[in-house]
């Protein structure tokens, strides 16, 4: 049999086959990523895909919860503060249900309390970031306005609405709780056993009942106040779990699309072998032929 | 018995006949390198005995003619191999480039639907802020530029592949032509016996370059050869051929006439067929998933945002512009519509604090809104099969490369010239040519002796 005299051709291709390998070899090791484009390996293309949009998701998820913190915990020590000024309410009333009290000494403890009203309006109006944080949904606008048509002398212009924030895969946290159910609670409302116990002190009846009014409304908002606490905790918490998350996503990225960098590695050896190798062949076939041992 | 000066020319004969090999030898050597070539090698015969009564004698030696090595199914085999091959690298390099747009990188379409998504997601935390709002606004602008480029860089690509088109069939047609001059030369040749080897040969390589870009079947007759496209369209017969004209459709593409009839969508084989297909099947194809996926977005994030409540207070209107009715178009006339960010319907119960539109909004990130997929699978489902279609047609265009290896190999195996070949033969026609001029010294010194009998 006669066989192929130009070997030239299959030696250029065994080298540009060796120096493919060795250029996706060198490729892999030098970006880290096994899949640099879409073919390398389409199913794996896919599911990083995926994966990248889970990943920034889970970013996004921490940063939402950063924002909400900063929110939840100004409004936790503002309820903070709306139970120590109720405090000073209460211990006002007591003071007013003492019988040896003039008419003066109790209507300059009411006055005191108008005060203290005028002052929970103040704290109850709190803004963050220009919205404010106990006007339920309608936080553009100013939630509690003193009024003197309104039983309890406080309006509220705000509403019941509340909004719930997703930290996580299904995980919607509600973060605020509306000014109404804060303070307008029909079993304790704030504003009102204020306004009661002014009313009763400028009377001198019904002082200790007022103050149980009062008292009510304190025990109401340090109920409330565990909402703050508790999606404060939550927040944490989800926040370690999301951590844990970008974890697990970041080596699943790696197990999928990273660079096995020992196995790279001695696939560019081996290209680099193989191509001298061939090169040192060339080299020794094409260097004589007959012609040379002919005279 | 045969005459001295039949001896005598008889070894001028092989003379003759050592000094056609060495010609031949000497043409193989010249054209060790030349493209297409195939090796020579003299027909060396008897020429007919004398026969003088019961004696015959050998009559010395003929070169009958000079033969050309070459297997005529072989080359139709290569031909057939880089039909395939220049087809699949047409379709390898196009798909390469689309490839790139599918690559996950930032400010791909995926990566840009994830910024939406999160910039929503932002906004959910602080719904009244304007500049969360205009994050909105600028992240969905990106999303749709995103959209927009991949689509405007694949038209383009497909008006590069038109200009492909037209040059391909130009050469085309200069190829044909060269084959019907050469058919001519080649047919007055053998009508009168003479050998056309170079002019084969050099028709092989055309027909070569041919198979390259267009799908080519050889058919031989009497009067040369005829090639036409696989479904039976005439290139070259015998002394004629026929020109391909391109002419463009009402899009702006250019399509392929062959004698009055459009042959664009029966090419099978060769680099126009690859350019034809990537033109027409697979960049659109790509075009209208993402028509699909836009269209998908736009329609169910206006759906939502209809139900929502803006920054006053007001139902809110489209959010996307409406997709174009049947999706055809929908990934490059993808816009956003809104651009007040006060118009944002992120409010479910009118009052501006509320957030509650806006989950709904994000809810779109996990529901079917295009091919019963969510976005993000959908998109990873587009980036599967781009990818697969590279990886799938780089790995025939390495096997079919492989395969045409062989065949160039097996080729080289019977018509390439061997220097060592040569080299042997040169020796060996050298030696008899010697030989033979020896004979005719010799013979000469016995005519002398014959003439001079007697004289003594």
């Amino acid at each position: 049999m006669r066989v192929n005299p130009n070997t030239s051709n299959d030696l250029l291709q065994a080298l540009q086959r060796t120096e493919k390998e060795a250029e996706t070899a060198l490729l892999q090791v030098s970006s880290g990523h096994r899949v640099n484009k879409p073919s390398d390996d389409p199913t794996a293309a896919a599911v990083l895909v995926g994966n990248h949009a889970r990943a920034d998701q889970t970013d996004q998820y921490l940063r939402s919860i950063t924002s909400i913190q900063g929110e939840l915990r100004t409004a936790d020590a503002t309820l903070n503060s709306v139970v120590t000024t109720l405090q000073r309410a209460i211990s006002l009333g007591v003071q007013g249900a003492n019988g040896t009290l003039s008419d003066a000494n109790r209507n300059s403890l009411a006055d005191d309390l108008t005060g203290i009203q005028a002052q929970l309006v103040g704290i109850a109006n709190l803004s963050f970031q220009g919205r404010f944080v106990f006007a339920g949904t309608n936080s553009k606008t100013t939630p509690f306005v003193l009024d003197a048509t309104q039983p309890s002398g406080v309006r509220y212009d705000g509403n019941a609405g509340v909004n719930s924030v997703a930290v996580g895969e299904g995980f919607q946290l509600q973060v605020n709780v509306p000014g109404s159910q804060l303070f307008s609670d029909p079993g304790a409302p704030v504003f009102q056993a204020i306004q009661d116990l002014i009313t009763s002190l400028q009377n001198n009846i019904g002082i200790d009942a007022a103050v149980t009014g009062v008292r009510a409304a304190f025990d109401h908002v340090t109920t409330q106040r565990v909402f703050y606490g508790n999606a404060l905790n939550q927040l944490e918490s989800q926040q370690t779990f999301l951590g844990s998350v970008k974890l697990q996503l970041a080596t699943e990225e790696d197990k999928v699309g990273g660079t096995d960098l020992a196995a790279a590695l001695s696939r560019l050896s081996d290209a680099e072998n193989a191509r001298t190798a061939t090169l040192q062949a060339a080299g020794q076939i094409a260097r004589v032929n007959l012609f040379d041992f002919l005279k | 018995m045969s005459s001295l000066v039949g001896i005598m020319a008889m070894a001028v004969r092989a003379l003759l006949a050592e000094q056609g090999a060495l010609d031949v030898t000497s043409n193989n050597i010249s054209n060790l390198n030349t493209a297409g070539y195939s090796r020579q090698r003299p027909v060396l015969v008897q020429a007919d005995p004398v026969i003088q009564g019961p004696l015959t004698f050998g009559n010395g030696v003929l070169l009958e003619k000079v033969e050309s090595l070459r297997d005529p199914i072989l080359e139709l085999r290569i031909h057939a191999e880089e039909q395939q091959q220049s087809k699949l690298e047409t379709l390898v390099t196009g798909m390469s480039q689309v490839e790139v747009m599918f690559s996950s990188s930032s400010g791909d379409i995926g990566d840009q639907l994830s910024k939406f998504f999160n910039s929503l997601q932002q906004l959910s935390a602080d719904p009244t802020s304007i500049p969360l709002r205009h994050g909105v606004i600028m992240a969905a602008g990106n999303l749709t530029s995103a959209f927009q480029t991949v689509v405007h860089n694949i038209q383009q690509q497909r008006s590069n592949l038109d200009l492909n088109v037209t040059q391909s069939v130009r050469q085309v047609n200069s190829v044909t032509q060269q084959i019907a001059q050469l058919n001519v030369q080649i047919a007055s040749m053998e009508n009168v016996h003479q050998d056309a080897s170079a002019f084969l040969d050099r028709r092989n390589v055309l027909i070569g370059q041919l198979s390259q870009l267009l799908d080519v079947s050889v058919i031989q007759s009497d009067e040369g050869i005829t090639l036409t496209t696989s479904n039976g369209t005439a290139l070259v017969a015998g002394s004629r051929s026929f020109q391909l004209l391109t002419q463009a459709d009402p899009s702006g593409f250019q399509h392929i006439f062959a004698q009055g009839a459009d042959v664009t969508a029966s090419l099978v084989g060769g680099q126009l067929a690859g350019l034809i297909e990537m033109r027409d099947q697979r960049l659109p194809s790509t075009i209208s998933d993402l028509d699909i996926l836009a269209a998908g977005l736009a329609t169910s994030f206006n759906t939502v945002h209809h139900g929502g409540y803006d920054l006053n207070g007001n139902g809110g209107g489209d959010f996307f512009v409406p997709p174009p009715a049947g999706v055809t178009g929908a990934a490059s006339s993808f816009k956003v519509q809104v651009s007040d960010p006060a118009l944002l319907a992120a409010s479910s119960d009118q009052s501006p604090g509320s957030n509650g539109n806006l989950g709904l909004l994000l809810a779109i990130r996990n529901q079917a809104v295009a091919a019963g997929q969510s976005p993000t699978d959908y998109y990873a489902n587009l980036v599967f099969k781009v990818g697969n279609e590279v990886a799938t047609n780089s790995a025939a265009q390495d096997a079919s490369g492989l395969i045409l290896q062989q065949l160039e190999n097996q080729r080289s195996s019977i018509s390439g010239v061997s220097l060592d070949e040569e080299a042997g033969n040169l020796l060996r026609y050298q030696r008899a040519f010697e030989a033979a001029a020896r004979v005719v010294s010799t013979i000469s010194e016995v005519m002398d002796t014959a003439v001079n009998l007697g004289r003594y």
